[in-house]
C-alpha cells in the first residue's frame, strides 16, 4: 500500500518538480520570481488541445507544435512585460508576473471557457505490476519525461555556449556584459526555456487533473516544491517536487483527508520556519 | 498636525458635512456601496502601511479580513451586551496580535519568501475556518448579529454607514500621523535598504513586526465592519483572489500613499459595480492594470496626481517669475 502511494506520489511530484524547475530557471538567470509559471502550463496545455482537437493534428505533432509555440510565447512575454521593467526592483517584477498570471487565466477563460476538458496522454493507458503495487504507464512516462528533461537542461547549462553564458549572467550581470555576453538575449532564452518546461508540465499534468483554467494553481505546489528543495537549485527543484508529491499522497493516509488542500501551504510554512534555504539551498549573500 | 490654516479647516469641514449628508441624497444601495468602499479603504490603508511603506509583499490579507470578521461575528453572538465598537476594537487587536505573531517567523525571510508565507497564511486561515465548524459553522456560513451600542442598534445600511465612516475617518487620520511620524519614516528607510536602515540604528526586527501588527490591526477592524455590513459570512468569500484584489487596489491607487489607498478602494468598489455581471472582464482589467501600472506608473494614480501638481506649481512659479521680471 505504502509503495503504491509513494509511486503515485512520484508521478504527481514529477509535475511539481517541472513547475519548480521552471521557477528556478528564471530565478537563476534573472533573479525574478515568476508567479505566472502555473498559468504558463495551463495556456500551453490549451494550445496543445487546440492543435489536436480543433486543428486535427496527431498527438505527437500537436505536442511538438505546442512546445515550439510555447518557446515563442516565452520570448514574447519577456519582451513585452519583463524587459520594460528590467531595471526596476524585484518587488515590481513579482507584481507584474502576478498581473500576468491573472491576465493569462482570464484570457484563457475568454478563448476556451472555464470548463473542464478530458485530455489524452501520449503514454498508453495501461498498468504494470511491480511486486504488490500496480502503476500505470502514464505515471511512469511522466516521471521519465521529467528526469530526461532535467538531464537535458543540466547538459545545456553545463556544456553549451548559451548555457554557460546564462550561468555567467546569473553570477553577475555586469561582469557578463563586460565579457560580451548579451544579458537581454539571456533573459529571452531563459523565458523561452522556462515556458517550454511549463508546456511539458502542462501536457503531462492535463491528462491527470483534466484540462481547465484552474490548472494554473499548481504554481503554489511548485513554489512549495522549490522552497522545500532549495530555492533556485535545479536538482533541489526535482528533489523538492518528488518529495512534495510523496507528502501530498502519504499525508491523507495518516491525517484527516481534508489535509490535502493545505499540504503545500503547510510545507511552505514549516520549511520557512525551520530551514528557509531548503534541502539543497545555498545561502545567498548580497553585497550592499 | 502642522499647517492647520483657516482654509484647510474650512475645506475639511465642508468635506465632512458632505460625507455626513450623502446618505440623505443617495439610494440605499449606493450608501451600502460607500460603506463597502470605506471598509476596502481600511484594508488598503493597512496593506499599504506594510507593502507600500516597508516594501514587504503581503499576499494573505484576505486571511486577516476573515479573522476580524469571524472574531466580530462570534464574539457578537456570544456576548450580546458588548458595544459593537468595543468588539470591533477587540477584533482589530486580536488580528493585530496574530499579525505580530506571524511577523516573528517572517523576520527571518526576505523578499518573495514573505509573499509565499503570507499567501500560505491566508489559505490556512480560510481552511481553519472551514474545518473548525463547531465554532464557525464551516461551510454553512455564519449569521452576524446586529451591531449595538447601549440599546441603539445599527440595523440598517443607513445607520451602519455612519458607524463605518466614523471608524474609517479616525483610522485614516491615525494612519496619516503614523506615516508622517517616526515610525512611518523608519518603514520607508526599511524599504529603501534594510542594511542601510540598520546602520542608522533602526531596529529591523522591531519595525518589521510593528508593520505586520499594524497592518493586521487595520485589516482586522475592516473585517469587523465588513461582517456587520454584509451580515452573513462564508469561508469561501476570503480567497487568494481577494488578497490579490487588495494588492491590485494599492498598486493602482498608489503605493506608500494614504490618498492612494483611498483611490484604490474607490476603483475596486467601482469596478466591482460597473462590471458586476462580467466578472471575467473585471479580472482581466485588474490583471492588465497591475502590469501596466507597475511598468509605467509604479507610484500609482496618487503618484501621478502628485507629479501633475508639482509640475503645475512649477509652471505657475516660473510664470510668476517671468511676469515679475517683465514688470
Amino acid at each position: 500500500m505504502l509503495l503504491q502511494v509513494i509511486l503515485s506520489g512520484l508521478a504527481t511530484g514529477s509535475i511539481y518538480a517541472l513547475v519548480a524547475l521552471g521557477l528556478a530557471l528564471i530565478y537563476n538567470t534573472t533573479e525574478h520570481v515568476n508567479f505566472a509559471q502555473g498559468e504558463m502550463s495551463m495556456v500551453s496545455a490549451f494550445i496543445g488541445f487546440t492543435f489536436f482537437h480543433s486543428a486535427g493534428f496527431s498527438l505527437p505533432v500537436a505536442f511538438l507544435l505546442t512546445l515550439a509555440v510555447s518557446a515563442v510565447l516565452g520570448i514574447i512575454v519577456e519582451r513585452l512585460v519583463i524587459r520594460p521593467a528590467m531595471r526596476a526592483p524585484h518587488f515590481n517584477i513579482f507584481i507584474i508576473t502576478l498581473g500576468l498570471s491573472i491576465v493569462m487565466k482570464s484570457l484563457a477563460g475568454f478563448v476556451w471557457s472555464h470548463d473542464d476538458f478530458p485530455y489524452p496522454s501520449i503514454f498508453p493507458n495501461e498498468t504494470i505490476t511491480v511486486g504488490n503495487a500496480t502503476i500505470d504507464m502514464i505515471s511512469i512516462g511522466n516521471i521519465g519525461t521529467t528526469v530526461i528533461l532535467m538531464l537535458m537542461l543540466f547538459i545545456f547549462f553545463k556544456y553549451t555556449r548559451y548555457g554557460t553564458a546564462m550561468r555567467a549572467v546569473s553570477h553577475s550581470q555586469n561582469a557578463a556584459l563586460l565579457m560580451g555576453i548579451s544579458v537581454k538575449q539571456s533573459f529571452s532564452i531563459t523565458w523561452a526555456i522556462s515556458f517550454l518546461v511549463a508546456a511539458v508540465a502542462g501536457i503531462l499534468m492535463a491528462p491527470v487533473v483534466f484540462l481547465s483554467t484552474h490548472m494554473g494553481m499548481v504554481v503554489i505546489n511548485g513554489f512549495a516544491a522549490a522552497i522545500l528543495g532549495g530555492w533556485g537549485s535545479i536538482p533541489g527543484s526535482i528533489i523538492g517536487g518528488m518529495l512534495l508529491g510523496i507528502i501530498d499522497n502519504v499525508a491523507p493516509l495518516y491525517l484527516p483527508s481534508q489535509i490535502k488542500n493545505v499540504v503545500p501551504f503547510m510545507v511552505i510554512c514549516i520549511v520557512l520556519v525551520i530551514r528557509p534555504k531548503g534541502i539543497m539551498g545555498i545561502e545567498r549573500l548580497t553585497k550592499v | 498636525m502642522q499647517g492647520l490654516n483657516k482654509g484647510k479647516v474650512l475645506s475639511w469641514t465642508g468635506v465632512l458635512i458632505i460625507i455626513a449628508l450623502l446618505p440623505f441624497i443617495l439610494s440605499k444601495y449606493t450608501v451600502f456601496l460607500l460603506s463597502l468602499l470605506a471598509v476596502y479603504a481600511l484594508v488598503a490603508l493597512g496593506l499599504n502601511l506594510l507593502m507600500g511603506y516597508t516594501g514587504q509583499i503581503a499576499a494573505g490579507h484576505a486571511g486577516f479580513l476573515a479573522l476580524g470578521a469571524y472574531f466580530t461575528a462570534i464574539v457578537g453572538t456570544q456576548v450580546e451586551w458588548m458595544p459593537c465598537l468595543v468588539i470591533i476594537l477587540m477584533a482589530g487587536i486580536f488580528t493585530g496580535i496574530v499579525g505580530f505573531l506571524l511577523g516573528i517567523p517572517i523576520l527571518r525571510l526576505k523578499g518573495f519568501y514573505i509573499a509565499m508565507a503570507t499567501l500560505a497564511f491566508g489559505v490556512v486561515v480560510s481552511e481553519i475556518i472551514l474545518q473548525w465548524s463547531s465554532l464557525t459553522n464551516g461551510d454553512d456560513g455564519f449569521q452576524v448579529p446586529i451591531a449595538r451600542i447601549a440599546g441603539f442598534s445599527f440595523d440598517s445600511d443607513f445607520k451602519l454607514y455612519y458607524l463605518i465612516i466614523f471608524v474609517t475617518i479616525i483610522l485614516t487620520l491615525f494612519a496619516k500621523n503614523l506615516a508622517n511620524g517616526y515610525i512611518g519614516r523608519a518603514f520607508i528607510a526599511l524599504k529603501e535598504s534594510e542594511t542601510a536602515a540598520q546602520t542608522i540604528g533602526i531596529d529591523l526586527a522591531k519595525y518589521k513586526t510593528i508593520a505586520f501588527a499594524i497592518s493586521a490591526f487595520y485589516t482586522g477592524i475592516a473585517g469587523g465592519l465588513f461582517a456587520y455590513l454584509i451580515t452573513y459570512l462564508s469561508p469561501d468569500a476570503f480567497t487568494i483572489e481577494l488578497s490579490i484584489d487588495f494588492i491590485a487596489m494599492i498598486v493602482i491607487g498608489g503605493m506608500g500613499s494614504i490618498l492612494g489607498s483611498i483611490i484604490g478602494a474607490v476603483i475596486l468598489t467601482g469596478m466591482q459595480q460597473v462590471l458586476a455581471g462580467l466578472q471575467n472582464l473585471q479580472i482581466l482589467i485588474f490583471g492588465f492594470s497591475l502590469i501596466i501600472f507597475t511598468i509605467f506608473m509604479p507610484r500609482g494614480i496618487s503618484g501621478m496626481l502628485n507629479t501633475l501638481l508639482e509640475r503645475l506649481s512649477l509652471a505657475m512659479r516660473s510664470k510668476n517669475k517671468e511676469l515679475a521680471q517683465e514688470s
